[in-house]
């Protein structure tokens, strides 16, 4: 055995070691979210997203962005827009009572089967001169209008360097940098992360009725979100 | 010769993923809704909305370019909604009328929308 071989073997055995101790755990999504399964809801009633970020634009903007996914997963999703603008009339678009009203309203007026409540935790850039950076944090709920009973929860976010790529060394290169962080961070496009953010999310949601892989996810491993709390 | 192999190999198999990595369809196609629907907030107005029509107006008439065939749930909801929003009364109750032919699941909200629209035409 050659010197490089003595040092490697453990090191790399020690990094197995620290790698395995520090993974989260995983659970399957049956194990996770009996209920969705149990219950089957068809259609979700997305309500208007509750904003806890420091941009007031957040809620219009990520709006845009959630339909697409969770009909792609399977479910009925009402129009979003139409939804929206129907609890401005009723005063409740910018208040906590959209969140304290009893679920069997929805399903009264809408028909619908759960209500999918989303929260943007955090939607911001901070600014630097060496390294911006993008954060985009999305926690969702779905909760049955029928039982009350929250049937899925995840928390998806998102984080991104906006510096771009290292252009050398020297004070140039950290004027360069300068530049590029300013550009990047005029161009960031949060709905474009937000969207991704979704993606993350989706994984961990039980497929509904018009997908194929309805009841027949169970098995799909997840990172057990509530373990790391 | 050695050379060659060691970069052809990598090159090779970059095309073999690429080439596997074939997505399949979406479930829906819906054009490129999304962005008009946040251009329409970006810049709020009749053009960003005109956009947004014609954006799903584009989603509806290639339907059948994704997995499942069928217009996206919510779809005609959205278009006829912006159809009122023009006051074009008729135009909208007929997409109301797709939404809840395709999704049952709508039919109650659909009905209550379109019986809306009725009693708000007839004291017209």
């Amino acid at each position: 055995m050659n010197y490089k071989k003595m040092v490697l073997l453990p090191m790399l055995a020690a990094a197995a070691l620290f790698v395995s101790g520090c993974a989260p755990a995983m659970v399957s999504k049956g194990e996770k979210f009996p209920m969705m399964y149990e219950e089957a809801p068809r259609s979700l009633l997305i309500l208007p997203p509750m904003n806890e970020s420091t941009d007031a634009q957040a809620k219009d903007y990520y709006m845009t962005t959630i339909e697409e996914p969770f009909a792609a997963m399977g479910y009925y999703v009402f129009p979003v827009e139409m939804v929206s603008d129907i609890m401005k009339q009723e005063g409740l678009y910018d208040t906590e009572l959209l969140y304290q009203m009893p679920l069997d309203k929805f399903n009264a007026y809408f028909g619908a089967d759960a209500v999918l409540f989303t929260r943007i935790k955090v939607w911001n850039v901070s600014y630097a001169v060496i390294a911006s950076s993008l954060s985009v944090a999305i926690e969702a709920e779905i909760v049955s209008t029928k039982t009350s009973q929250k049937l899925w929860s995840y928390t998806g976010a998102v984080h991104v360097d906006l510096s771009g790529g290292n252009s050398g060394g020297g004070l140039a290169g950290l004027i360069a940098n300068a530049v590029a962080t300013a550009i990047n961070t005029a161009a960031a496009d949060y709905v474009k992360y937000a969207r991704i953010a979704n993606a993350r999310l989706m994984h961990t949601l039980p497929a509904g009725p018009y997908n194929e892989m309805h009841q027949k996810d169970q098995s799909v491993q997840l990172y057990d979100q509530r373990a790391k709390r | 010769m050695r050379m060659r192999i060691n970069i052809l190999l990598p090159l090779a198999l970059m095309l073999g993923i690429s080439g596997c990595s074939n997505q399949p369809k979406p479930l829906y196609n819906y054009e490129d809704y999304s962005d008009k629907y946040y251009a329409s907030k970006i810049n709020v107005g009749e053009a960003s909305n005109l956009e947004l029509q014609k954006s799903m107006e584009q989603a509806i008439e290639h339907a059948d370019n994704s997995r499942s065939g069928r217009v996206a749930p919510g779809m005609y909801a959205n278009l006829g909604y912006l159809y009122l929003k023009r006051g074009k009364a008729k135009e909208a109750i007929a997409s109301f009328k797709q939404e809840k032919g395709l999704y049952p699941e709508s039919a109650h909200f659909m009905d209550r929308m379109i019986a809306k629209i009725e009693a708000a035409e007839e004291k017209k």
